[in-house]
């Protein structure tokens, strides 16, 4: 009976290894894909293109620019009019303009108080109001407003908020979803495709210890994937803090595989064919990774939405593994995670289970 | 060419795209997608769960407590006497998101002029909004103090700033026509390279192999349906964006739709090439949806202004088609210069020449034979 099981695994993954084209995307999904996406994805606003039209001739409005540098903003880049400036911007080629008018100086002299216009390219909207909370600090700087209330602020966790540790672990979850169901169901259709798996039902072996034998074969190669990702990419490349338990985060990946294994299953049960594998998976993934949070903490959702994150195992996925890596939870406080990981991954799994173990 | 075996072909692909119901993916995809991702992603922070422990429980320390509870930006709960590990402990099982702590005989303090701190936490496993969570109690506390004080700030500089483009910076404005830029490139791509892949997996490509038919003719007939088909979705896109999110619409639709038309074109190219290198339908479809989701999330500008982007990344966003079409797309929503810049004119010429240079790319490449 062992015996058997692991054949049958040994049978799958020596069929996935010969694939060339699955392993190369495996790989690929698992290292480069991470990679780009935690270097590239940016949302903090950085490197801000800004210009100036500067009527006041020097002075104080120097001292503010040279305030303007990196890494949040660019050199600001000098306008003779307010109309190249705007075209500027309406071009989209400068986000931030600033307009030093001619009384700019004499107004802070003689009252003590003053203003910058301002034109802001808001499109980008996270960033521009980022943008503007820089500027409001700089000049906050100047500014005596004689209260003797000191602000300590803590960011936990991430402190210097690196966007890219945090979308190269989402990436990894979404990478780990997406394959887990469609490979899972290849495995299948691919049998049912070329007209053995009616074969494989009415051998002389319990079908169950085939379907087991399957799906565990490719939560296997989905769990190299996640040793290496983590390993390599998550700590190597970007440095990921590890505040909680690797362990816990492997035990609660490997419930993980087997939900989204699960869902593999039923997307097989119901599809013919490879197409229709790859347009279910996509119409089943698409809402279960933009419902996980990954993008947007549950409770800033659309109340409609939130309920129905409920259902989504990623999202109990996500929220653990944030818990593991950043926020360096307790074991013993994950259980809300495993458990939804759980309950979610056996009710997908069974049912997906059920489904294509039926013969005709 | 012989326009009617091309048309018979058409009429074949048609056909086919009917009867396995992948006709429903093309038009189910990209309505899922701007729904999903247009109400999915929200970067402004609302109703952050903050925990404020007064231990000092006078009269400026409720009014400061008070300011929280009345700002939609926060969801605010006010305790005392709890200890900071304990509070700490809520963050950790991110049951809170902001906990401020202001310390006892604060009010006296101040009164006073010594100087007294407020310690603030914030959870920074989300890096954007952690940002964006510090500067909203930044503000907060710091209008609440000059409020207090009848003493004129001296120094002071105030920007006056004019929010062009998205005044009340919606994420939807700043999210939904990029997604549009989105869809309209991985959509057409996905669906022509498996028209392609699908004849060589099931092994009907051999039809194609022995046939008289010409090449051009093929690539013709494989492309033109998706090409059809995904033109409805220019409209529909529209619809969705300007009348569901609404989205304000200042530009013109000739130019919204022309774009549009070619980019499709373009995404052909980018499937008709995939095709050429893939040989399994699923493949395909994986290798499709690397190859244009992420960068069309990079360049899109919908996370990050092309203007911020330096070195290398600068690089790479010219090379993709995604900077020129979205430049134009968010053009025509929220800006309206149109045809009258000529940095939209010169974009959309680029795009035109993509597309040309796509297809007859994917044209040389494609064998009319066994490889």
């Amino acid at each position: 009976m062992i015996g058997t099981f692991f054949a049958l695994v040994a049978k799958e993954l020596i069929g996935f290894f010969r694939s060339w084209g699955l392993v190369a995307i495996v790989l690929y999904s698992f290292t480069l894909d991470i990679y780009i996406t935690g270097a590239g994805i940016e949302m903090q606003a950085k490197n801000i293109a800004v210009g100036y039209v500067d009527e006041t001739g020097g002075g104080m409005s120097g001292k503010i620019l040279s305030r303007l540098h990196m890494p949040e903003f660019q050199k600001p880049v000098m306008f003779t009019s307010r109309e190249a400036l705007s075209r500027s911007i309406y071009n989209r080629e400068i986000m931030v303009g600033l307009i030093f008018e001619s009384d700019f100086e004499k107004k802070l002299k003689r009252y003590g108080r003053t203003s910058i216009e301002m034109l802001l390219d808001s499109i980008a909207a996270t960033q521009s109001f980022q943008a503007l909370q820089y500027l409001q600090n700089i000049l906050l700087d100047y500014a005596d407003i004689g209260i003797p209330v000191e602000l300590k602020i803590h960011k936990l966790f991430n402190p210097n908020a690196t966007t890219s540790q945090f979308m190269a672990m989402a990436e990894m979850l979404s990478v780990i979803t997406l394959l887990g169901v469609i490979l899972t169901a290849v495995v299948f259709v691919r049998e049912k495709e070329n007209g053995t798996w009616d074969i494989m039902l009415l051998m002389p072996i319990d079908p169950k210890l085939i379907i087991l034998a399957k799906s565990f074969s490719q939560v296997l190669v989905i769990m190299g994937g996640v040793v290496i990702a983590t390993g390599i990419v998550l700590f190597g490349v970007f440095d990921v803090p590890l505040n909680g338990s690797i362990a816990a985060f492997f035990l609660l990946s490997f419930f993980y595989a087997f939900t989204s294994a699960g869902i593999g299953l039923f997307v097989a049960a119901v599809s013919k064919s490879m197409l229709q594998v790859a347009q279910l998976s996509i119409l089943i993934m698409m809402p279960l990774i933009f419902l996980s949070g990954a993008w947007t903490p549950i409770h800033a959702m659309h109340p409609l939405l939130q309920k129905l994150s409920l259902i989504s195992p990623l999202r109990y996925y996500i929220e653990g593994s944030e818990s593991i890596f950043f926020r360096g939870t307790d074991f013993a406080d994950l259980w809300s995670y495993f458990g939804g990981v759980i309950v979610l991954g056996s009710v997908l799994y069974f049912y997906g289970f059920r489904k294509i173990g039926r013969l005709f | 060419m012989s326009p009617g075996v091309i048309r018979a072909y058409i009429l074949k692909e048609f056909r086919e795209l009917f009867r396995s119901r992948l006709i429903l993916i093309v038009y189910i995809l990209p309505t899922m997608i701007i729904i999903l991702f247009g109400y999915g992603i929200r970067m402004e922070v609302t109703d952050a769960r903050t925990l404020i422990i007064d231990n000092d429980n006078s009269t400026i320390s409720r009014d400061l407590s008070a300011r929280f509870e009345h700002s939609r930006y926060f969801d605010t709960r006010v305790t005392s006497g709890m200890g900071e590990q304990e509070a700490l402990k809520r963050i950790k099982q991110a049951k809170v998101d902001i906990l401020i702590i202001i310390p006892d005989s604060f009010e006296k303090r101040l009164l006073h002029g010594e100087k007294t701190e407020i310690g603030v936490f914030i959870d920074g496993a989300f890096p954007v909004r952690a940002t964006t969570m510090q500067n909203y109690v930044k503000g907060v506390i710091y209008d609440a103090a000059r409020s207090l004080t009848d003493k004129k700030p001296t120094n002071l500089i105030t920007v006056n700033s004019r929010n062009l483009f998205n005044q009340s910076m919606r994420d939807e404005d700043a999210i939904v026509p990029g997604l549009i830029g989105l869809i309209l490139l991985v959509a057409p791509a996905i669906l022509s390279a498996l028209l392609i892949v699908k004849e060589k997996e099931e092994g009907t490509i051999f039809n194609f192999y022995s046939s008289p038919i010409k090449k051009s003719e093929f690539i013709v007939a494989k492309l033109v349906p998706p090409l059809i088909l995904h033109t409805v979705n220019i409209f529909i896109l529209f619809l969705w964006a300007t009348w569901l999110f609404e989205v304000p619409f200042r530009g013109s639709f000739l130019l919204y739709w022309a774009a549009s038309q070619i980019y499709i074109a373009i995404s052909l190219g980018v499937g008709l090439l995939v095709s050429i290198i893939t040989r399994t339908q699923i493949v395909a479809i994986v290798l499709t949806i690397i190859i244009t989701i992420i960068p069309g999330f990079l360049y899109s500008g919908m996370l990050m202004p092309i203007s911020s982007m330096s070195g290398e990344s600068k690089i790479e966003a010219h090379i993709y088609p995604v900077m020129y079409f979205n430049h134009i797309i968010y053009d025509t929503f929220l800006i309206g210069q149109g045809l009258d810049s000529p940095k939209n004119r010169l974009y959309l010429t680029i795009l035109f020449f993509y597309a040309i240079f796509l297809i007859l790319l994917g044209s040389r490449l494609m064998k009319k034979e066994l490889s």
